[in-house]
């Protein structure tokens, strides 16, 4: 008890040294923290947009469709498939699509796409496509056209194509039947997602347009797409799955998008790597600093040896100094970061100058940092280990101190 | 009965050019009770020998024994202990934890000592009282002047209940009347507890109060009067 009395009154004994060793340690917390939150914000969110529009949780698929995308590789009893599965405890929605590889033509050029046939319903359970077209660039698949099919490009696409709303575009691509076929489409809503690469890649029409112009068969699809309620769930899910429907492919999101899963994973060591390089710094700062309190209070300690203070008291005072002054500064330095990654959660970090870099591997511009309450606890942890393992040379040299020697130099 | 027995303790410093015998052949028993002046002049060895019978420094050969302990024996956790609970310390300076106030520091070698809470309460309160502090139980160090602060020192050597005290030079850095004063109380409580006192000094006036006077030149003794 007179120990932690002792040791706590030390620490507010040099006040300015204090200071700026708390004021040290805060900025340390601060700066690794907050890129830490920015860091996850950017990842969760790049994680969030890729369930939400790239691959959803779960896909099935059949066996060999993934090998070379043919139109006739497709699902059979997709109405079947898909009520057993929204059965499945955990699953949210799903949808089903037809999936064309077809060549996109206008006038003036022309490239590789991936054709969508979406239920327009359904697929806005499983995916935010539809919520990625803003007011003044059309809708999703909503306006009717007796004429021609509709369909929705990307804005990216669009440029490249120079397709405007209510622009023609002819698509190209082989039917069921293995012959060449090509259909103009009525270009209705232009997206814009974060990923201006998977924009390029896919369009969307309406699933039974796509039925009748390609001639897949009644009730066969190529590709199911699922939500479930927890996303770390997928996997198991998708081994539910894949158990009930043995003929059909069922992957989750960590298999179709292995760099997502691998950036989760990264993004928790991260903090650690960066913490640890951080903290390490401040170390050798607190050793420092705690030597020289030492060597101030040489005669202090010698006379509390003498009087009969142990050896392994003085050791303890000297660490819960160190300890007292470390968290003290990782206190700090945390309300200081809580504060700050909330305020840029909400208000979010606009990187619009360098936009183009940066939504071409698939990051939104604005990102909103985030830093989970665990995080916090696992720092102060990091600290408090930091500063006894950084305690322990200065006590060590304190405790070598020969007493009569430290009295005699009075 | 005698507290200390010192039999022909040497103190040879080896790690200067030439060897100092800062304590060269000393033989000396102290008695419960008595209130003992070692003077002599500067560097004649009176801290050397303070040192030694404190534990704080080990003779060169010759054996200390108090109360039937022989210090030398010690290994030095255990003589740490030892002064804990049997010898009480007053330096010339920087005697007190500077953080602490006067009752916390009285206090603090009673804790070390695991006494338990009320009981330590007690005797700090008394034994400022008994050092004249008794109003200024919650000043820190600081706060109060170097006599005060002697003066602490004090009822902290008594706090931890030693076989005696040692004080090496407990007035030099004190003026004349701060350093009647501290005589008084440390007479008083020489006198009421029977607490056994050796102290060394410069001062005639501190010397004249003693009631043994130990005079020591080139780390010998050259006369041991009582009076
Ligand atoms: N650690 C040491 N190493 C070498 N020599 C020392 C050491 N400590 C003391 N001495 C020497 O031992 C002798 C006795 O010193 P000591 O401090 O005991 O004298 P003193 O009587 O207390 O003097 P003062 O009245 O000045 O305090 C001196 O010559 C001193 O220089
Ligand atoms: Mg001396």
């Amino acid at each position: 008890m007179m120990l932690l009395k002792i040791a706590w009154r030390n620490v507010w004994r040099s006040k300015l040294r204090s200071s700026v060793v708390i004021l040290a340690i805060a900025s340390g917390l601060i700066g690794g923290l907050a890129s830490t939150a920015w860091m996850n914000g950017m990842a969760d969110q790049r994680i969030e947009s890729t369930f939400a529009i790239e691959t959803a949780h779960i896909q099935l698929h059949n066996k060999t469709f993934n090998e070379n995308f043919e139109i006739t590789k497709t699902i059979d009893s997709t109405n079947y498939v898909l009520n057993e599965v929204r059965k499945i405890k955990g699953v949210k929605s799903a949808t089903s699509r037809i999936s064309i590889q077809a060549m996109a033509s206008t006038a003036s050029n022309n490239t590789g796409v991936t054709l969508i046939g979406v239920d327009k319903e359904m697929e806005k359970e499983v995916s935010m496509v539809y919520s990625k077209i803003d007011s003044v660039s059309g809708n999703y698949l909503e306006t009717k056209s007796r004429v021609i099919p509709t369909i929705v490009v990307s804005k990216a696409l669009a440029k490249e194509l120079k397709l405007k709303l209510k622009s023609k575009i002819i698509l190209t691509f082989q039917n069921y039947n293995g012959d060449l076929n090509g259909s103009p489409f009525k270009v209705v809503g232009i997206y814009k997602t974060d990923n201006s690469k998977w924009d390029k890649r896919f369009v969307f029409a309406k699933q039974s347009d796509l039925r009748r112009l390609a001639s897949v068969p009644k009730d066969e699809t190529h590709e199911i797409a699922i939500l479930v309620d927890n996303y770390n769930e997928a996997k198991k899910i998708s081994e539910i799955i894949q158990n009930k429907f043995p003929q059909i492919k069922s992957e989750d999101w960590a298999v179709i998008q292995p760099y997502t899963e691998m950036m989760t994973s990264y993004m928790g060591i991260m903090m650690y790597v960066f913490m640890s390089i951080i903290l390490a710094a401040l170390g050798f700062g607190i050793v420092n600093t705690m030597l020289m309190v030492i060597l101030e209070r040489t005669r202090e300690l010698g006379m509390l040896m003498a009087i009969g203070m142990s050896g392994k008291r003085i050791f303890i005072m000297i660490m819960l100094e160190t300890v007292f002054l470390s968290l003290v500064g990782a206190i700090v330095g945390e309300i200081l970061s809580y504060t700050l990654i909330e305020y840029l959660g909400v208000a979010g970090i606009d990187l619009s100058s360098m936009a183009q870099g940066i939504e071409s591997v698939g990051f939104s511009v604005v990102s909103y940092p985030k830093l989970d309450l665990y995080s916090y606890v696992e720092i102060t942890i990091m600290v408090f280990i930091t500063s006894v393992i950084a305690s322990i040379y200065p006590a060590y040299k304190a405790v070598k101190l020969n007493p009569t020697e430290a009295i005699r130099s009075i | 009965m005698s507290v200390i027995k010192i039999k022909n303790i040497t103190k040879t410093y080896t790690e200067t050019e030439v060897p100092v015998h800062a304590v060269n052949g000393v033989d000396l028993e102290i008695e419960k009770g008595e209130f003992t002046a070692i003077v002599g002049p500067s560097g004649s060895g009176k801290t050397t020998l303070l040192n030694m019978i404190g534990g704080l420094e080990k003779p060169t050969s010759g054996n200390i024994t108090i109360n039937d302990t022989e210090i030398e024996n010690l290994s030095s956790s255990d003589l740490i202990d030892f002064r804990l609970r049997n010898i009480g310390f007053v330096f010339q300076a920087y005697n007190l934890i500077p953080v602490l106030t006067a009752k916390e520091n009285v206090e603090f070698i009673m804790s070390l000592q695991n006494i338990d809470k009320a009981e330590i309460n007690k005797r700090t309160i008394s034994l400022l009282e008994s050092v004249g502090l008794g109003n200024r139980v919650n000043s820190k160090p600081t706060q109060l002047s170097g006599g005060q602060q002697q003066r602490v020192a004090v009822a902290r050597a008594l706090a931890s209940k030693p076989q005696f005290v040692l004080a090496d030079e407990p007035t030099a850095n004190l003026d004349s009347v701060s350093t009647s004063q501290l005589l008084e109380i440390m007479e008083e409580l020489n006198k009421k507890e029977n607490m056994t006192f050796i102290f060394s000094t410069h001062d005639q006036r501190v010397v004249d109060k003693a009631h043994r006077i130990i005079t020591i030149e080139d780390g010998k003794i050259i006369s041991d009067v009582r009076k």
